[in-house]
């Protein structure tokens, strides 16, 4: 390379060098406020996201609030649907049975009177008319009058507890139907119980109910609504044990209880307790028996709203508690507390 | 044959730089004589002086191109304050000069000028047409749909818009050995071409979404019922914000939620408005964007490989670049890493040329119509069958 193309390539360079040492400092100054304008951007976005984060959860909040009160209202519908169809029903199945009951029943104290009079007779004709004539024996040999006269007063009798209890349904029924129009007053839980369970008498038989009662005050609440609360928990401890039963056919198993309990506390609470030795809950779902429309029942069986108007009608509407225990395989316990104020 | 060949120089000095690269330019030229060129150059040189250099040396040659933010070549890769030189030579392929001039007063007539010029003395169908449009006095969308209605919609065109190491003042066109602004100047080429093209950005939307509520054309009054300025000044900072207001570009959502981008290039103080690059509709949701190195130069990457995979034909003779300015400015001494990528899936002496430019043109896809774009990246492949 001669000297001259050398001095020419190091002008080059000098011009070079000096445009990028103007370029450098144009650019220092640039990522200098590229930095502080990205860093205003960051702090912004950050401050609104955050802003909207808080409205968005404001949002999410509400919308859990109309969601839980839509789902309540349906289920009060469902319950008052549910009532008012099971009030009419039962209101008038009642006083259907009731009249023809009352004719039976009327009527029996009279049938046995006349019986017995045809006996006394019967007894007369033996004693005046020892030898009858010798048709009468023929006509008469298939009749064992001895087994008629002893049988008769057990068929009677029978024929009384029957109708006995028919009369006892039917007052239970008018009682239960009549009590959720009533609205609030003054109740006896033991009674309101021991209705309950001659209307689920059915589905009780092969389970002992086991009952202990303590001292309670009468109780002002909605007598009806109570009603249904206690049957929606007694019948799912009946599906329950039906259910462990199904499971358990043929091996040997202990013998399925109910047991209620009741107490006044000294706090002014009244203590029910329903317990049974039926499935019992595992404790995955335990949280969820009391959503709405929770059912572990087959399709068709059950819609899982029991326990969520139980509690709606414990908890909300009377201010009680209502908890569970449970242990799978062993059984499941109900505790109820309601202020004797309520 | 398609043949093209590039020069490349740093010296600040005009005559120097232009004799340099004319230098280079006439070397691997080797005695064939070329139709056309593309010449990209930093705002300050003597643009008159180099574009007459080239006249005197290709006597007709048909020449367009413009300023720049950043020049790339395969020689000097990436480069700031330097001027580029790419000529291309064929026997089969035509190439044809273009030029509209006033384009904000009225781009329809410029673009239909422009083509016109080009196609009264094409013998083919065109089947590319380049553009270096002037970006600071009219909306590039404007400019490229007038382009669109009067060369075809089918025709790709593909370019950038002219720019000035962001100063956003002034930026020139060239024509021959014409320094213009408001101009658009085009190539336009038919024959044995074969072309493929990829388009690329890595902006992503950061803030959260809000609404135009006042636009017209490319000029943003209201957003949220805010002024426009005072919505971006309150994202970047009010002192920071004029000298970056236009890296970070809004994001419009179209109603299958996709967005484009929309660059700003200049606002109004007194009223409140800021405009855009290109028209943004009223009522549009959109998001002030944001890009890391790492997306920008990923999207690069995404842009070379849409290119090269569709390439019909086996050996590309040339390689064009257009990339955004904010690309170089976020990307800082990253910058060389765009067309170094190049190289790791290209022949590494494949003549390449390119610009850092105020607005990218290319289409989304191949055989789609051609669309205008910021924050991008473009690819394209040029060569014959
Ligand atoms: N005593 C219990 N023992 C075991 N599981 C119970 C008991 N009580 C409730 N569950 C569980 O809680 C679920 C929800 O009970 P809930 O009474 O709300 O609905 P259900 O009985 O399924 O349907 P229905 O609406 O007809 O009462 C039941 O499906 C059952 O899985
Ligand atoms: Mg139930």
């Amino acid at each position: 390379m001669g000297d001259r193309q050398q001095i020419e390539e190091f002008e080059k360079t000098i011009r070079i060098l000096r445009k990028k040492l103007a370029r450098s400092e144009k650019d220092r100054k640039q990522i200098e406020s590229d930095v502080a304008a990205k860093e205003a951007l960051l702090k912004t976005v950050i401050h609104k996201l955050k802003t909207s984060k808080t409205t968005l959860e404001q949002r999410t909040q509400d919308l859990q609030d109309a969601l839980d009160t839509m789902q309540l209202m349906q289920v009060q519908l469902v319950q008052s649907a549910k009532m008012s169809v099971l009030g009419q029903t039962t209101a008038g199945i009642a006083h259907e049975i009731n009249n023809p009951i009352g004719f039976i029943y009327s009527n029996l104290d009279h049938l046995d009177e006349y019986i017995q009079d045809l006996f006394k007779l019967i007894h007369l004709y033996h004693h005046y008319l020892p030898s009858p004539p010798t048709q009468f024996y023929v006509d008469s040999e298939d009749i064992d009058i001895e087994l008629i006269e002893e049988d008769i007063p057990q068929i009677l009798q029978s024929m009384n507890r029957g109708t006995q209890r028919i009369r006892d349904i039917v007052l239970a029924l008018r009682n239960f139907s009549r009590l959720h129009e009533a609205g609030y007053k003054a109740v006896d839980i033991h009674k309101s119980i021991d209705n309950i369970l001659m209307l689920l008498q059915q589905k009780l038989s092969g389970i002992e109910v086991v009952k202990n009662y303590g001292e309670l005050p009468l109780l002002h609440c909605s007598a009806g609504d109570l009603n249904q609360a206690l049957i929606n928990i007694l019948n799912n401890a009946i599906n329950a044990i039906a259910i462990k039963n199904g499971q358990t056919e043929g091996q040997l198993s202990d013998p399925s209880v109910i047991t209620i309990t009741t107490q006044y506390q000294s706090n002014q609470q009244v203590v029910v307790n329903f317990k049974d030795n039926g499935t019992g809950i595992s404790p995955e779902i335990i949280d969820k028996v009391f959503d709405p429309f929770f059912t572990t029942q087959e399709i068709g069986q059950g819609i899982g709203l029991g326990l969520t108007i139980a509690r709606q009608i414990i908890v909300d509407q009377h201010g009680g508690h209502i908890d569970i225990q449970s242990e799978l395989g062993r059984g499941t316990e109900f505790l109820i507390r309601l202020s004797s104020q309520c | 044959m398609f043949k093209s060949v590039i020069g490349h120089s740093n010296d600040p000095d005009s005559l120097m730089a232009i004799t340099e690269v004319i230098n280079e330019c006439t070397r691997s030229l080797a005695g064939i004589k070329p139709q056309a060129g593309i010449l990209f150059t930093a705002v300050d040189f003597d643009h008159s002086l180099i574009l007459q250099k080239i006249q005197d040396t290709f006597p007709g040659i048909a020449l367009i191109g413009g300023t720049t933010n950043g020049e790339i070549s395969s020689i000097l890769e990436f480069q700031q304050d330097s001027l580029t030189l790419m000529l291309f030579a064929s026997d089969t392929v035509e190439i044809q000069p273009g030029l509209g001039l006033n384009a904000s007063k009225d781009p329809e007539q410029a673009a239909q000028q422009a083509i016109s010029q080009a196609m009264a003395h094409s013998t083919a169908q065109p089947k590319l047409c380049l553009t270096f449009p002037e970006s600071l006095t009219s909306s590039g969308v404007v400019i490229l749909e007038s382009l669109k209605r009067n060369l075809g919609e089918n025709i790709p065109i593909i370019g950038g818009m002219t720019a000035d190491d962001y100063a956003f003042e002034k930026t020139y066109q060239f024509f021959q050995d014409q320094v213009l602004s408001d101009a658009i100047p085009v190539l336009l080429f038919s024959g044995d071409l074969l072309i493929s093209h990829g388009v690329a950005s890595g902006w992503t939307p950061i803030s959260p979404k809000s609404r135009i509520t006042k636009a017209k054309d490319n000029v943003v009054y209201e957003i949220e019922n805010q002024r426009a300025l005072d919505f971006y000044q309150q994202y970047l900072g009010p002192e920071t914000f004029a000298a970056n207001y236009a890296i970070h570009a809004l994001a419009i959502f179209d109603s299958q939620d996709r967005y484009y981008m929309r660059a700003p290039n200049s606002y109004d103080p007194d009223i409140g408005s800021v405009t855009f690059f290109a028209d943004i509709p009223e009522q549009a949701i959109v998001q002030i964007t944001d890009a890391s190195r790492e997306d920008i130069l990923k999207a690069s990457e995404t842009s070379l490989q849409e290119a090269i995979t569709h390439y019909p034909g086996t050996n590309p003779a040339s390689l064009l670049l257009v990339s955004c300015a904010a690309r170089r400015r976020i990307l800082g001494t990253l910058t060389s890493q765009e067309y170094q990528l190049a190289t790791t899936y290209l022949p590494q002496k494949l003549p390449c040329c390119g610009f850092y430019a105020y607005g990218e043109i290319a289409p989304l896809q191949q055989h789609s119509q051609s669309k205008f774009h910021n924050k991008t990246f473009v690819t394209l492949l040029l060569g014959d069958t």
